[in-house]
Order: structure tokens, then sequence, then C-alpha cells
């Protein structure tokens, strides 16, 4: 019933693909009053989450002076981009982000046939377990890696010195390798969520067709299988090189103490590491990586041009097994050893420091909960709290809001204008955080005083809002996808308007989707560091910021407590979303 | 109960035209089906009553109100047009009961509760699902599904039930089961119903009247009998079964009654009589159907009576069908299908005549198409 349902979609949009281009001027005339004024409404919001910041970073990258005050326009910002010292920051974002792309993916397409084409024990646990490190925040593991690896009193090296008796220490994550490894952290469980489920719906005949033709097993694997997965991975890998470009967090902690510049870092430290701050550089640095990311895309379509990922079904196939053996439980200790180093390691290395008197220093009489005090006792991690949390919950929910309207509109009507609504939301996709903070940073202060965004936590919540607001489209299209337009159109005929449709259909049918995507924003949010650490000021600090300012100011102990409170937060906020996926997004 | 009139109805895709001049009247309480091969604008017609798409011209009206008038832009959306609409997917929606989902048409016009309940129970009663009321909609099968489905299109009592394929995601032998019991619940109601299937023997099996639709247009309109017996053109005649298509010209032309005339053709290497709608003067080109069912085999030396007709070949094949045998004959005018007994004794390579009566034997005009 699926399948014929879904053919069905798929010729009807062919037909409706036609329709929606002679039909214009009926569909105009059908268009009611209300419709406009809402179509227009969403427009413009959406006009001020991508197009504004995007047009302020444009003027302020042309403009002498910073943001308010008098000055000329000229082209020196980009004259200072064509330095030396840029191109090396140039060539360290993409080779450090094609350093960690390789060894990821591999790693990924590894744990992804591990975990959906074999028989390993505890598989479902284990897929858990290894894409756990993906909601963590990448500040936590980035400064527990600080910890594990520095040089001169960091747990690895002080191992491997009891160990062997040597004076050296191998391990110096500030370093190439240690921006490469922290990557990589974040980025192979990213690639394992983006392929398992290519690797999960393949249909089996597909590959025993081949082998009832003739074809060996390997001659199998390299011309059906692997040339059925290759869309996907590609998609993948360039999506991940994206996010390598536009990683802040760690060239921030392992590459600048190293010295190796980065775009990002780049950026944030001609504003804020610098007096008087370079804006003019910035900016024009800004559009600079915007227009690298722009070519990225511009490649992946033309790549992945006609032809499309696996259509996912998840229903009907039961997909090939292979029986390992012995070799089982080989697989399975290669799955829970990425859980131990990616999970186990960084967070153990939290709970020992928040217990230790002083960081390093580990003896039984060090032992003290007065960390755990001072950062209760301590109003600016409650400010944090508090404003995350509410960040949290208002962001996420007017995020999944917007994506779900944006969704339906470019999914499921043949409304005028919806290909601009679908393009302004996916816009911030090219923008990482730290250039969007920087458009925003103009943005608001160059709004008129009425309109008092600029330094409270409204001008965080409308960057997360834009920063999310392509991820939440995401999502709430794949969950419209999957919806018969049968089950909307039974409900009009059989005397439903379209707002009652909306309600007792579509939304009671998605809303599965919404809080998974809603969870998802969250994290988002609660990760989030590049663009809060440009737009927040005294009163509206977030919990990353705070925990930046912590490590700052070297106190990696009350560090580590900040730090545990949060991954207590994401795991329970990711035990939520995996029971809300189990009880509702399975049977449907 | 409503009637439902579409005059002149058209529907452009762009260039592509889906639907052209489609005229038609199903009277209150008439059974018509809508059928053709895929991509013939079956559905299309049907998605234009039921308000799911626009028609680019012409005027449709349900129970003598208007509900879409493309010249004077009148466009009733489809919740304000009173019908029952069975999908071919069912649309069961997944996240209510059986019974919420059919009681959804009833809830959404906000009638009181009491009358929900007994409507929604005495529906399901009808269907024969009382028992699966609080069942969640997943937990059903297609069969129960189809049920559900109906269900929730009578629960209202809508003007006009509509109905798109839906018995084509069912297995053989429950389409016809469901087929059955639903033409009995549409007598029973007495409901105005449009059909739509690609399915001849539903499409026979199940309506009062049946449209052959073909490349957007009618071909033809009538009782399935009629139908099949006279159809108007090669492609209808074609539509239905497996006939032989004979070419032949006309030589004399003679009227039996108001509606058949007696035509007599020659073909290559035979000649006889066969009868058609419509004069045809003589030296035209015809196409003669021949049902294999109204054919027989006899022994060569078997001449044929007064009244039949005879072609002479060898039998190229014989295939075991169950309550027939399907015997395909080389003739000079090629191949020729005859519907057998299922257990006669006939070899590949026996020399046998066919014979065809000759009022079984139907003449079509020669259309551009066929050639």
């Amino acid at each position: 019933m699926s399948i014929s349902a879904g053919d069905r979609i798929g010729s009807l949009g062919k037909l409706r693909l036609i329709a929606r281009l002679s039909g214009g001027l009926r569909l105009l005339r059908a268009t009611s009053a209300g419709r406009i004024a809402g179509l227009t409404a969403l427009i413009l919001i959406l006009a001020f989450l991508s197009f504004y910041p995007l047009s302020m970073l444009l003027y302020g990258s042309l403009h002498s002076t910073p943001p308010g005050m008098a000055g000329t326009f000229n082209l020196a910002g980009y004259q200072d981009v064509l330095s030396q010292q840029s191109l090396i920051a140039l060539l360290n974002t993409v080779g450090l982000a094609l350093a960690k792309t390789i060894p990821s993916l591999v790693i990924a397409v590894l744990l992804a046939w591990i975990l959906a084409r074999t028989d390993t024990p505890f598989r479902g646990t284990l897929e858990v377990l290894v894409t756990l490190p993906f909601f963590v925040p990448p500040i936590l593991t980035a400064m527990a890696w600080g910890m594990l690896g520095n040089p001169q009193v960091g747990l690895l090296n002080q191992l491997f010195q009891w160990v062997t008796g040597s004076s050296v220490a191998p391990i110096n994550v500030y370093s190439y390798g240690g921006v490469v490894w922290h990557m990589m952290q974040y980025s192979t469980p990213f690639l394992f969520l983006l392929i398992v489920d290519a690797f999960r719906a393949m249909d089996p005949s597909l590959e025993e067709a081949a082998r009832m033709c003739g074809a060996s097993r390997w001659r199998t694997f390299r011309t059906i299988t692997l040339q059925l997965m290759l869309p996907a991975l590609t998609s993948a890998a360039i999506l991940s090189f994206i996010r390598g470009i536009e990683n802040f967090e760690s060239p921030l902690f392992f590459g600048s103490p190293a010295n190796i510049r980065v775009i990002t870092t780049d950026i944030y430290d001609s504003i804020n590491q610098r007096s008087p701050p370079q804006y003019q550089y910035a900016t024009a640095v800004s559009f600079v990586i915007m227009m690298l990311l722009f070519l990225i895309v511009l490649l992946q379509w033309k790549l992945l041009r006609g032809r499309s990922f696996i259509t996912v079904s998840g229903k009907g196939y039961t997909p090939a097994v292979i029986k390992l053996g012995k070799w089982r439980w080989a697989t399975f200790a290669f799955c829970a050893l990425f859980f131990v180093v990616m999970v186990v390691l960084p967070v153990g290395q939290l709970l020992i420091g928040s217990f230790f008197k002083f960081f390093g220093f580990y003896q039984w009489d060090m032992l003290t909960l007065e960390h755990y005090r001072a950062v209760f006792a301590s109003s600016e991690f409650w400010r944090g709290f508090g404003n995350t949390m509410l960040l949290g919950l208002i962001g996420a929910s007017l995020t999944m809001v917007l994506g779900g309207m944006v969704a339906y509109i470019s999914v499921r009507t043949k409304w005028r204008g919806r290909s601009l609504i679908d393009a302004m939301a996916w816009l911030p996709w090219m923008m990482p955080g730290i250039v969007l903070g920087v458009g925003f940073l103009w943005g608001f202060a160059l709004l008129p005083h009425a309109i008092p965004i600029y330094g409270t936590i409204w001008a965080l919540l409308l960057a997360y809002i834009s920063l999310g607001t392509p991820l939440s489209v995401r999502v709430m299209s794949s969950a419209y996808a999957q919806l018969s337009f049968d089950l909307e159109e039974c409900s009009r005929v059989h005397g439903a308007s379209w707002l009652q449709t909306m309600r007792h259909i579509m939304i009671a049918l998605a809303w599965p989707s919404f809080a998974v995507g809603w969870v998802l924003i969250f994290f988002g949010i609660m990760r989030e560091l590049s663009a809060s650490v440009l737009l927040y000021s005294v009163g509206s600090e977030v919990l990353s910021v705070v925990l930046l300012k912590l490590w700052v100011n070297g106190n990696a102990e009350q560090v580590s407590v900040v730090g545990l409170i949060m991954v207590v937060l994401v795991l329970l906020f990711r035990w939520v979303q995996l029971k809300v996926i189990k009880a509702h997004i399975s049977t449907l | 109960m409503s009637n439902v009139v579409l005059e002149k109805v058209s529907r452009n895709f762009g260039e592509f035209v889906a639907v052209s001049g489609f005229d038609l009247r199903v009277n209150e309480g008439e059974f018509v089906t809508l059928l053709g091969p895929s991509g013939c604008g079956k559905t299309t017609t049907l998605r234009m009553v039921a308000g799911l798409e626009q028609n680019s011209e012409g005027r449709i009206s349900i129970g003598n109100e208007v509900v879409s008038d493309a010249s004077r832009g009148v466009f009733v959306p489809s919740e304000r047009r009173r019908l029952g609409m069975v999908f071919q997917s069912y649309a069961i929606w997944p996240h209510m009961t059986v019974f919420e989902n059919v009681a959804y048409p009833l809830r959404v016009r906000r009638r009181p509760n009491a009358e929900v309940q007994d409507l929604v129970t005495k529906t399901l009663r009808l269907v024969e699902m009382e028992r699966f009321a609080q069942r969640p909609a997943p937990a059903l099968s297609g069969g129960q599904q189809q049920r559900v489905a109906i269900a929730r299109a009578l629960v209202f009592e809508p003007k006009v039930l509509l109905l798109d394929e839906p018995l084509s995601n069912l297995d053989a032998k429950l389409r016809l089961q469901m087929g059955d019991e639903f033409r009995a619940i549409q007598r029973r109601l007495g409901m105005t119903t449009l059909y739509v299937t690609h399915d001849q023997s539903e499409a026979m099996a199940l309506s009062d009247r049946v449209v052959v639709m073909d490349r957007g247009r009618i071909q033809q309109v009538g009782a399935p009998e009629e139908i099949y017996r006279y159809p108007a053109n090669r492609t209808v005649a074609a539509f239905f079964g497996t006939p032989n298509l004979l070419d032949a010209e006309v030589e004399a032309c003679a009227r039996i009654d108001g509606r058949r005339v007696r035509l007599d053709v020659v073909g290559q290497g035979w000649r006889g009589s066969c009868e058609a709608a419509d004069e045809v003067r003589p030296g035209q080109a015809v196409t003669i159907m021949v049902r294999p069912e109204d054919a027989h085999l006899a022994a060569v030396d078997d001449n044929a009576g007064e009244r039949e007709l005879k072609w002479s070949g060898r039998i190229a094949q014989t295939i075991f069908r169950g309550a027939t045998r399907s015997i395909v004959v080389e003739t000079d005018n090629g191949r020729f299908n005859v519907d057998a007994a299922a257990f006669v004794d006939y070899a590949i390579g026996d020399s046998v005549n066919v014979i065809v009566p000759q009022r079984a034997a139907w003449a079509v005009p020669r259309d551009e198409a066929a050639s």
C-alpha cells in the first residue's frame, strides 16, 4: 500500500509541476487575501533572518568604520584579505576540513556497515552509543580533550609516563593533529547518521539479483552496493566538509594556542582580540568564506544532479544481514572502543576533574566538592543556565513552527512564491555561525533605537532561529513528504476546511517529527558558541559563553562541573527524543 | 441523492490535455464507471468532480447546483460539495482508530455526539466492521481498510459517492468479493456513484453504465453488455478481452432494424456477412471483431452453415486455462483466437475450420490509429 501511494505521489508530482506552470493566473484568482497577507508576513520574517544580515555583511565589508559611525566606502577590507596571512588561514581551513572528512568517512562507513548489515551483538544499543558524541556540545569535548591531552599535565600523558617510566609527553592536542582529532569527534557520528539509513534501507533483492546474474560477492559490492551508495556517500562527505570549514570550536581551542589560524578563528580574533576591532576585515573575510561555501554547494549540485538518494521506504525490507561468526565480537569491540574513546574518556575526564582540587593533580587528599558549591553559588552560572534554557525552549519552538510552515508551503502547496520562501529559509545553511553572528552584529547595531535588540538575549534568539531554520525545514519537509496527498485530500472531500485538515490530519500526523526536530534544534542552541560569543553582552550570557569565560580564566575545575551538568541535560533530551521516535515514528 | 452533470469539461496541464470535451449525465441512483487505460484522464475527471482539481473549461453540476464553471469563475471547494470518496490508497488516517476515521466527516460537521455514535455504529455494521471499531487504523488488512474507507465515505449520506480504483490494491479473490459486496450496498442505498477503474471485468460486473475513455476523450457510453457486444470503434473493441480483429471491405449494406445493419464483406480469402451499427458505403474498409468465445472449431470437411462465417487453418498453440482452453489457429488472415472447451482433443498442427455465427461478427470503422 505504501509503495503504490508513493508511486502516485511521484506521477502526481509531475502533473503538479506542469499544472504549476500553466495555472499561475487561475491560482492567483483563487488566492484569498488572507493567504497573501500570511505569505507576505512569512517572507518578511525570513528576509529579516537571512537577507538582512547578508546585506549588512556586504555593507560592512565595504565600509571603513564600525557599525553606526560615519565613514567612507572602500575596498580596504578585501585588500587585507589578499595578504599572505589570510591565504594561510584559507589553506588551513580547507586542508583541515579535508583531513578530517576522509578518516571520519572511513570510520562512519565501517560503523554503518557493522550496525546495519552484520549480526554484531547489541546492535541497537551500540547504535545509540556511537551516535551520542554528535549530541554532546563540541565545546565540552574540546575542553575535556584539552585536559586529557594537555602536554604538561594531561591524563593521557601522565598515564603514558607512568606505564613507560619515560618523561616525554607524546600527546599534544595543541596541534594540527589535535584540531583534526577533535573535529572527527563530531563529524564521525554526523556522517554515520547521514549514511546509516542508506545502508539499512537498501532493498536486498537488488544485490541478490546481481548474485543471481552470476556476479561474485565482491563484484556485487563494487558494481551494485557501492554504486547505489555513492550519491549518499558523496553528499554526506560534502556536507561534512562544509561543516569542517564552518567549524569554530576545534580551531579555537586547539589551533589558536599553537598559532594555527583558520578563517573562522580569524574572524573571531579580528573582532574580539584586536583593538580596535577590525570590523571591515572581518566582514570581508566572512564574505570570502561564504563564496567558498557557495562554490562547494554548486559543485555538490553538479555532482549529484540526477542522482538521488536511495528512496528510503523503511518498510518491507529486511536488509540482508551478514553472519560474521566469531568476528562479530571484533566488530562489537570496534564499536565499543569508538564509544569509549569518543564519550567515556572525555566525560570521565570531566567527572574526575570536577572532584579534585586542582586540575592535573590527582591524589586522594585532593578530593573536594568545593567546585560544585562554587558553581551552584555562582550567579553567572545560573544566569547562563536560565538564558540557555529560555532560549532553547523559545528558540526551538519558534524555529520548528517557522520550519514547519516553510516546509508545508514548499512541499505541499502550489502557491506562488514558495520557491522564494524555500530559498530564503535555506540561505543560512551557507553561513557559518560566526559569519551570521557578524552579520547580525552589524544588523542590530544599525537598527533604529526604537527597536532595542542589540545586546539583549533577543539578538541571540534571532540568530539561533536563523541558524536552525534550514534544519527544521528539512526535518518537516521529509515528514510531510512521507504523508500521502490522499490523506489530506480525503479530509477535504469529506467536509473539513483547510484549517480543520491542518489541525486534525497534518499536525496530528507530523507532530512526532516536530518533536524530534525540536530536540535537534534545542541541542543546536545549547551547543552554539560562535554566534553567541559575538552577540552576547553582560546579562545575556548563555552556558557555552559562561564555559568559555571560565576556561579562558583557567578555571578548568568549574568547567568540568558545568560541563557535567550539560552532559546530563544532553542525555536527558536524547532519551526523550529516542522515546518519541520509538513510540510514534516507527508506527507510522 | 443527486445527479451529476458534466458539460464540455476539459482539463489542461500546460500543453498536455488530460481531459477534453467531456459530456456526461449521471442520473440519480445510477452507478457509472469511467473505464480506460492508465493516463486516459479518468482519475482527473473524478478529481474534477471532487473539486480536487479545477477544470480548465466547461461546467460541472451536482444535484442541479453548479459546483464549477470555468467561464464564470465559479468553484465550490471540495469540502462544500457534500461528497463521499474512496481513494485508491484508502487514505485511512493512521493516527486514528477505525471509529474515529469513520466519525471524521460527522465531527467536522459538528454533529452531536450521540448522533455520531449512532451513525458510525450503523455504518460500520453495514460494512461488517463493527467489531473493529476501537482498532487502531494501521492494524488493518487491505480488505478491512477498504471497508473502513467505504464506511467513511457513506457515513454522512453524501450526495454522490466517488471511488478511485478502490479495488486495485486487493488480491484477485478479495477483489471479486469486495466488488460484489460493494455493489450490493450501493443498490440497497440507491447512492449515485461514479467509479474509476482500469479493470474491464470490474467495470462490467458493477456498473449500470460504462464510460470508456482513451487519451482524454470519451470513446463510448453505454450499458456493459452493449459496450462489450457492440463497441463503437476499434479502441473500445480491443479494450475488452482479446478479440480477433480482421480487416475487410464492404460489398453491400442493408438495414436490419433501428439499431443494426447487415454488411456483406470480403476479406483476404473469405467473404460473408456481419453486423454493424451504422450504414457503410460499399467499397469502404472496416474492421471485423470476433470474440474468441463466439467462435468454435470444426473438422475441415465440415462446411459452414448459411448464417455462419468460416476460416481454415492449422492449430498453432493450445493453452489450458482451467475453465476453457485457448486455441490459436494460424489462418491466411493471421492468427485467430478461439475459446474451446477445456478438454478437447486438438493437437498442434491439426487442420481445422473456425466457424463464427454472423451475428457474432461486428464491424467497426477502420480508424487511422488502428492501421
